[in-house]
């Protein structure tokens, strides 16, 4: 090594802002490789930790409390695999939560009493009141944290037409529900709250029965068990969790993260692997007389290649160490969004682990292309290397003869000076096709959730209608006589969530009296139900019915047999619901007892207005109303946040990448053509006319990679979508691909490109003829 | 005699000087010169004398410290790069010793390139640079090689047809055939003559007296000061009184 030192170091200083700029590059990787690494690694071993630190149920299963029976928990507990049961009376109710996050949120809450000795789904309070104010709330995390409530706040939950307000008394931590995405949250409430909460809703008290299950068990088994004695006793299952699927939820995002972080980590090693081959590759050319000398001095091919190679080794291991301390600073920012998000904390340590991949992963690629570009110095003659007659240039074809073209001079010259470097035209194909598939994802999703919002909403929600009226069954046809007369009101439909259950799972039940008049039609396989006996499964039973299919729903103790008409999707839901016509969930379980009606406005009409029109003029005829307009918008407006942040995200990185490449390609362009600028110069070119050929020559292989990753993308961006949102429950996506948009996205990427071009050539101004004369 | 003909380069109190302060070194310093329209003009003077830096200061190619130089009547040390730029490629031509071809350009591309600047219709300037390949002996076949495919001999006739395919109103010429043998040289130094002959204003910087022998006007620089000028007449071949002329000169100038 010391014999090549002087040379290794010769390299570096020699081109100190290329490799500056491929630092960089490498530091962007390991920075992504090992936040997602960080996360892979921890998360799934934090959130088991935690788990078993609370003592997580694998099963919880929700009963009505008139149904328990008193040898219930001693059955349960014989379930193979169960170690410990636990029953808890509780209510459960179909709730609505007053300003969450700025709007109302329908929530399941299961209410709990904070005063019930607990060893199973214990509670790790994060922060306690000092003074609770009656009546006081113990709030998951995630509400806390989403909906925006800290302590001493009041939360209003409307339950069965009544406002219940709390005041937050304190925030738990829990493993239990974690986040929204199993449709069901818990709330603790103080023992005197508790008791008047109770009271006010005798009908919906619960016994919560939780299982602890051994290591080796298989929550799936238990729970299918557990439903197995439910039905044998008639009872009513409301609703079951288990770890495994409540676990899958609240890490969903985490895992979406990581494998984005991934994908843009790998796309940025891609780039910076070719980039260190390219510049090698130049670096051989440039300094053929050098390597020549050196051979004819006594120096090895592979001391050669190594002076070459180390350089870049040296610049990766460095920098690949300073961006995984630089995801160090950032990864306590993710894990407080990782854990508003799960409902879990989430503290990330330093991992070795992560660490050695971050580091070692870019330094083995790094290594087999720098010695693979640089091998054929081993073949390279040092006389012929002196003289100039082996590295093959100036030799062959001469392309676009400038007597033979029918060009401008001005672009006879760009095309002869494209067409020179090849290489060169290959990393800049590479990359801006590269960057054009993430910046027309990025684009698409942004169209999609700003411009076009309906599409990202009509994937990612269910049926969305303006407001939401929730009625008791008796007073429905008053309400919808009253509404159809409305000056306001566009359409009425009778449209109403229930729960039910298909074998050991609780799934929810979207009943309509017509969902060819839905505007959201989720069915993306088969139809939806058209008549009573029909039924349309959630995507989440398609690997175990086919369409024609029956299949036994069960509510209470009563049981209907449908056929299978189709597959809907259900994002919220994670795909456990079912489709089912009015006259078809009656027949299971008689009148819908609290229905809702789905109305929908005219243009223009306000419906905070309806709603506080029928508020007080109706009052009667309402249990409860929610402003769907205004949840939509809140939706709308967080997923357009989240998309532009994206976009800008991905922009910026876009920008540094391109700034960072075309920094090298120019740099080491203008190294080898500096001879030939200062040429170009005495003839009378000017410093302007260098730079547009320059920056020009680059514009034919951008805007081609550019425009073909563009036009492709109207194939490809399709599929990934279809990726992306089937492994969240939308099947079916909505989203649309605009031609013209991702065009302006090429445009905008073709003209960022031409525009740092001309920056990175204005080194061209101090270029003189005479300074090379003098040379 | 000499300020009744038409001054095409006219220098004033010109000064070059590189480094600054105590390592500031004084190439020449209020040098007036003029160069008339026509004249095969030669400058001569011992290694580091400072011939190639006057040459270049006169054309625009480098910045004199202090000083003017008009050319054709306009003042170009004032002037920004590009439009030293622009006035060089309607007003000289350049031909170096290391003759300095594109290389990744056929030796007609090198050609058309720089004619592509001196506005000549696209046909027009393939015509011109076929009869100026001819007449400096070039066959088509070898236009459409490489400098790396040609001798040096034939490079550096392709870089006078370069310099010369827009027309310039003066050729500057520094060493031409400082890397040439001596059959190569003397096909390069003819092409020149006949240049001279057909008009064509020159300055050629040379430490060859045979080279020198072309000129019919010869500068000597010394001291930062053109020192002596000797006027040889026209060229003729194997013209020994023009010899002994030059000579002479030459040793009265301490060469």
């Amino acid at each position: 090594m010391s014999k090549i030192s002087t040379q290794v170091i010769h390299n570096l200083k020699k081109d100190k802002g290329s490799f500056v700029s491929f630092g960089l590059i490498v530091l962007f990787t390991a920075f992504m490789l090992n936040l997602a690494l960080v996360l892979a690694f921890q998360v799934d071993e934090a959130y088991d930790k935690q788990f078993d630190a609370l003592n997580a149920a694998a099963v919880n299963l929700y009963i009505p409390e008139m149904q328990d029976d008193a040898s219930l928990s001693a059955r349960l507990n014989a379930i193979d695999g169960v170690s410990m049961v636990e029953a808890r009376q509780a209510v459960y109710a179909e709730a609505v939560v007053r300003d969450f996050r700025g709007t109302d949120f329908d929530m399941n809450t299961v209410f709990y009493n904070m005063e019930d000795e607990r060893s199973i789904n214990r509670l790790e309070m994060r922060q306690v009141a000092d003074d609770p104010q009656e009546p006081a709330i113990f709030l998951p995390m995630y509400v806390a944290n989403f909906g925006e409530f800290a302590i001493g706040d009041q939360i209003v939950y409307q339950v069965n037409g009544s406002e219940n307000a709390f005041t937050v008394a304190g925030v738990a931590e829990e493993m239990q529900y974690g986040n929204y995405g199993k449709g069901m949250m818990g709330a603790w409430l103080s023992g005197s709250a508790y008791r008047d909460f109770r009271a006010a809703n005798e009908m919906q008290t619960i016994v919560e029965y939780a299982l602890v299950a051994d290591k080796s068990a298989s929550p799936e088994q238990i729970r299918q068990e557990a439903a197995d004695i439910l039905a044998e006793r008639g009872i009513s299952l409301l609703a079951m969790n288990d770890c495994a699927s409540t676990k899958n939820t609240r890490t969903m995002v985490c895992g979406l993260l990581i494998l984005i972080l991934i994908a843009f980590a790998c796309v940025i090693l891609l780039v910076s692997v070719f980039l260190s081959k390219f510049r090698i590759s130049n670096a051989i050319e440039d300094e053929m007389v050098s390597i020549g000398v050196l051979k004819a001095m006594g120096y090895t091919g592979g001391m050669i290649i190594a002076s070459l190679v180390v350089p870049y080794m040296l610049v990766t291991a460095v920098c690949a160490a300073l961006g995984v301390a630089l995801s160090y600073a950032v990864l306590p920012l993710l894990a407080d969004f990782l854990t508003m998000q799960s409902g879990f904390s989430f503290a990330p340590v330093f991992d070795l682990a992560a660490l050695a991949c971050a580091v070692l992963i870019p330094l083995g690629i790094v290594l087999v292309f720098t010695v693979s570009a640089a091998g054929r110095i081993r073949k390279i003659q040092p006389i012929s290397a002196i003289r100039g007659t082996s590295d093959g240039k100036a030799s062959g074809s001469n392309p676009l003869p400038l007597e033979n073209t029918r060009f401008s001079t001005g672009l006879r010259l760009i095309l002869k000076q494209m067409l020179a470097g090849k290489k060169q035209n290959a990393l800049l194909f590479l990359v801006s096709f590269v960057l054009t598939v993430l910046v027309a994802f990025s684009g698409t999703l942004f169209y999609n959730a700003v411009i076009k919002p309906e599409n990202f909403m009509s994937t990612l929600s269910e049926e969305t209608p303006d407001i939401i009226f929730v009625t008791k069954a008796a007073d429905l046809e008053h309400l919808n006589d009253a509404l159809r007369s409305d000056e306001d009101v566009q359409s009425v439909l009778n449209y109403t969530t229930a729960n039910v259950n298909l074998g050991s799972s609780a799934v929810t039940a979207f009943v309509c009296e017509d969902f060819s008049r839905t505007t959201n039609d989720l069915c993306y396989l088969g139809r939806n139900p058209q008549e009573k006996g029909g039924i349309a499964l959630g995507s989440a039973f398609e690997a175990q019915y086919n369409i024609g299919d029956a299949v036994t729903i069960e509510s209470g103790d009563k049981t209907c047999t449908y056929q299978v008409t189709g597959f809907i999707q259900s994002v919220n839901y994670q795909g456990a619901v079912c489709g089912l016509t009015t006259e078809g969930y009656e027949a299971l379980c008689g009148k819908i007892a609290m229905p809702s009606l789905y109305v929908y406005l005219k243009e223009g009409a306000s419906a905070e207005a309806v709603i506080s029109r029928y508020e007080s003029g109706h009052a009667e005829l309402l249990l409860k109303s929610i402003d769907s307009q205004k949840m939509a918008r809140t939706t709308r407006e967080m997923y357009m946040g989240i998309c532009a942040a994206l976009i800008a995200v991905i922009f910026l990185i876009t920008i540094l990448i391109v700034l960072f490449i075309l920094y090298i390609v120019i740099r080491s362009l203008l190294v080898r053509r500096k001879q030939e600028l200062g040429i170009m110069k005495a003839m009378g070119y000017t410093s302007g006319q260098l730079m547009l050929q320059t920056a020009g020559s680059f514009l034919p292989v951008t805007i081609a990679g550019v425009l073909l990753s563009a036009a492709l993308g109207m194939v490809y961006m399709p599929r990934i979508n279809q990726i992306i949102f089937s492994s969240v429950g939308a099947v079916r996506n909505h989203l649309e691909v605009s031609f013209a948009f991702l065009m302006l996205f090429a445009a905008v990427l073709i003209a960022l490109h031409f525009a740092i071009s001309i920056c990175l050539t204005l080194p061209i101004r101090k270029i003189s003829a005479y300074a090379l004369i003098k040379e | 005699m000499s300020t009744e003909r038409d001054v095409i380069i006219s220098a004033r109190k010109l000064k070059k000087s590189f480094g600054t302060g105590d390592n500031q070194q004084t190439i020449f310093e209020n040098l007036d010169l003029d160069i008339y329209r026509g004249d095969f003009t030669i400058i001569m003077g011992s290694s580091g004398a400072g011939k190639s830096t006057l040459m270049y200061s006169l054309s625009g190619m480098d910045r004199p410290t202090a000083g003017t130089v008009h050319f054709a009547g306009k003042e170009i040390t004032k002037c920004t790069d590009d439009r030293l730029a622009v006035f060089r490629r309607k007003h000289c031509g350049f031909v170096f010793q290391q003759i300095y071809l594109l290389e990744k350009m056929s030796l007609m591309d090198n050609v058309l390139t720089a004619g592509a600047l001196g506005g000549s219709s696209r046909k027009e300037l393939i015509r011109r640079a076929g009869e100026l390949f001819d007449m400096v002996n070039i066959p088509e076949i070898t236009r459409k090689k490489f400098s790396s495919q040609v001798s040096g001999g034939e490079a550096q006739r392709a870089g006078i047809v370069r310099a010369v395919i827009n027309k310039p109103e003066v050729v500057f010429a520094d060493e031409p055939t400082g890397a040439l043998n001596s059959h190569n040289s003397a096909a390069v130094l003819n092409i020149f003559t006949r240049l001279h002959n057909e008009g064509q204003s020159i300055i050629m910087v040379t430490h060859d007296k045979r080279t020198a022998l072309r000129g019919n006007r010869v500068l000597y620089i010394r001291d930062g000061q053109i020192f002596g000028e000797c006027d040889l007449g026209k060229y003729e071949a194997d013209n020994a009184e023009r010899e002994a002329k030059l000579n002479s000169f030459l040793t009265e100038m301490g060469w």
